[in-house]
């Protein structure tokens, strides 16, 4: 007999979505901040079933919910909300505030529970693609701007291809295993005479179609000019959930199915990873946008990220879980201050507006000075302890070139995270800010409370990763 | 293999019998009724375009939208094919499925209904 309420929480939220889109359009007047208030309220109310799920397999062993699946979507859930606050100023104030925008975003969302769910490789795809679609038409959102159309289009082509790559790799695993069930993938793997080297080349395809939604070195090429050009409250849901879901899933799928051949994608994830790191430190260093900034920042992130799983341990798992959790947080407010940046009615995004912001408004200063240490990995904000559980996993596995390469780069990210500081605080004093709403404050404050304390939260949260991670190694 | 030929002997006569009577109204038209052909009456029609030229002219972006939203309802019908063909064994479960399917495609028709994609002007 089907288990139906394995899903409850996905069926939830696309049916909650679909009818606040009939809402909005039979409304027939201005109702965005209406709309965004329905779609957080389905949020919270996802949020708590999640909560409530039993671990189990569904709908032909498609589906799976676990400890793993609930802490992934736990967080993508909380992500896409705190950037559903950040768009409800924003987009009034640049005249974009229609009620699709809360919708998409919600279709977006469900795409990356149903990838955190995934115990095939289809229903990783169609995810992939529910996520990925939304996000297209959210980055050209601003539709009157040409950056913001100009953004929506590249990353729909590139986007494209890089799903072309990953339904290329599913094919080949498909023709070399018989199968796509992850739970079946393991024996198909470890045949009598070793991998195949189709199946090689496919699992490298399924690697590269991910790591480009990750913008890991060298499917990064998009990254920049997408944060840039996109909305900012696209650009922070870009760098939060849909950063998360991809991660989760190639967690899953690496550690998963092809879990006994770790020998041939650790060195594929050792060689991307390094790459990111690299890329990430030195190329923000010239950077005058601090959206382009934060897009780097974003692209070493994920490379120290995938630190954790080149070693496929178990501590490395929960490592990664760990860094992506404070990685969302501190996103998420570093994002906020970037959407309070407004002069005179204009959005304003290069680093030297920054000038002085010590003087004319202490509280954001301190509160992106905050964010930017934690992206640094100073303790004891958040960020340290995600770097700090990601390199203690690759030393334990003796990959020590991981975690050299990985010490060595954050401290040439210091360099441009503190010139950001040094700017705030000892720099001509540029006009002030408009005044900002209590929404955009209330995420920063809220991140800003979550990175500074979790150090006093750090047994409960490691446990959760923890637990999250054991599901699968058992 | 005789066996396997034999099978295809209705298709043979579908032809045959498609080619008589294709055949009998273009010739018969031919043979019997007045020709007074010009320009407008030989030209090929196709849905208002010219059949043949430029790739790179212009037309309404409307049609655009139009041709956007029936592939969507084109799609709809072919998978609605195999599951009237299948709906003996796929029971129940298969039954709501598309129903769901359907609803969803219901909610996006309306929609494009409220937007005024529909309207022309």
């Amino acid at each position: 007999m089907m288990n139906w309420a394995a899903a409850s929480p996905e069926i939830f939220l696309a049916v909650a979505g679909m009818a606040i889109l009939l809402f909005g359009v039979l409304l027939k007047k201005e109702n965005a901040a209406l709309c965004t208030m329905l779609v957080l309220g389905a949020f919270a109310a996802t949020f708590v079933m999640v909560m409530q799920t039993v671990p189990q397999t569904a709908y032909s062993s498609l589906f799976v919910t676990d400890a793993f699946a609930s802490y992934a979507k736990l967080l993508i859930l909380a992500g896409g909300a705190l950037t559903m606050v950040l768009s409800l100023d924003y987009n009034e104030r640049q005249g974009i505030g229609r009620f699709e925008f809360p919708v998409l975003m919600l279709f977006s969302t469900v795409g990356m529970m149903t990838m955190a769910s995934a115990a095939n490789l289809m229903t990783l795809y169609m995810g992939l693609e529910l996520m990925s679609l939304s996000i297209y038409v959210l980055a050209a959102f601003a539709r009157e701007e040409l950056r913001s159309a100009e953004a929506g289009l590249k990353y729909f082509v590139l986007s494209a291809l890089a799903s072309g790559l990953l339904l290329y790799g599913i094919s080949l695993t498909y023709g070399f295993a018989g199968t796509m069930d992850f739970a079946k993938l393991p024996d198909a793997v470890t045949g009598v005479d070793g991998v195949s080297t189709g199946l090689m080349v496919g699992i490298a395809f399924v690697i590269a179609g991910l790591a480009f939604k990750l913008s890991a070195v060298p499917f990064h090429m998009w990254t920049p000019d997408v944060y840039e050009g996109a909305p900012t409250p696209v650009t922070a849901f870009m760098s939060t959930a849909p950063k998360v879901a991809p991660f989760v899933v190639l967690l899953r799928v690496l550690i998963g199915p092809f879990g006994h051949v770790s020998v041939q994608w650790q060195p594929i994830i050792e060689v991307v990873s390094i790459a990111s790191m690299l890329l990430g430190s030195f190329a923000a260093i010239g950077q005058t946008n601090i959206k382009r900034l934060m897009a780097y920042s974003s692209i070493g992130h994920m490379g120290y990220a995938l630190v954790g799983l080149a070693p496929g341990t178990e501590s490395g798992v929960r490592g990664v879980l760990i860094y992506l959790l404070t990685y969302v947080a501190m996103s998420a407010g570093a994002f906020a201050c970037v959407i309070a940046m407004r002069r005179q009615g204009k959005s304003v995004e290069r680093i030297s507006d920054l000038a002085g912001l010590a003087k004319t408004d202490l509280p954001l200063a301190s509160l992106l000075t905050l964010f930017m240490f934690s992206m640094a990995g100073v303790p004891p904000f958040a960020g340290f302890f995600g770097k700090l559980y990601v390199f203690l996993a690759a030393v334990q596995s003796g990959l020590w070139l991981l975690a050299i390469v990985g010490i060595l780069t954050s401290v040439v990210a210091c360099y441009y995270y503190i010139r950001i500081i040094k700017v705030m605080f000892f720099d001509a004093p540029a006009p002030a800010f408009d005044t900002r709403s209590a929404s955009v404050s209330f995420v920063a404050i809220a991140s800003g409370m979550f990175t500074l304390l979790f150090v006093l939260a750090l047994g409960p949260f490691t446990g959760a990763a923890e637990a999250a991670a054991r599901v699968l190694f058992g | 293999m005789h066996l396997v030929l034999a099978n295809y002997f209705p298709v043979l006569v579908f032809l045959a019998i498609a080619l008589g009577i294709g055949g009998a109204m273009v010739g018969g038209s031919m043979l019997v009724a007045r020709q007074m052909p010009y320009a407008e009456k030989v030209s090929a029609y196709e849905c208002g375009f010219e059949a043949f030229g430029d790739a790179r002219r212009r037309f309404d972006v409307r049609f655009y939208l139009v041709a956007i939203l029936f592939i969507i309802f084109d799609l709809e019908v072919a998978f609605l094919f195999p599951w009237a063909i299948s709906l003996g064994r796929i029971g129940l479960f298969g039954f709501f499925s598309m129903l769901a399917f359907l609803g969803v495609l219901t909610v996006g028709f309306i929609y494009e209904w409220c937007k005024g994609a529909l309207e022309w002007e």
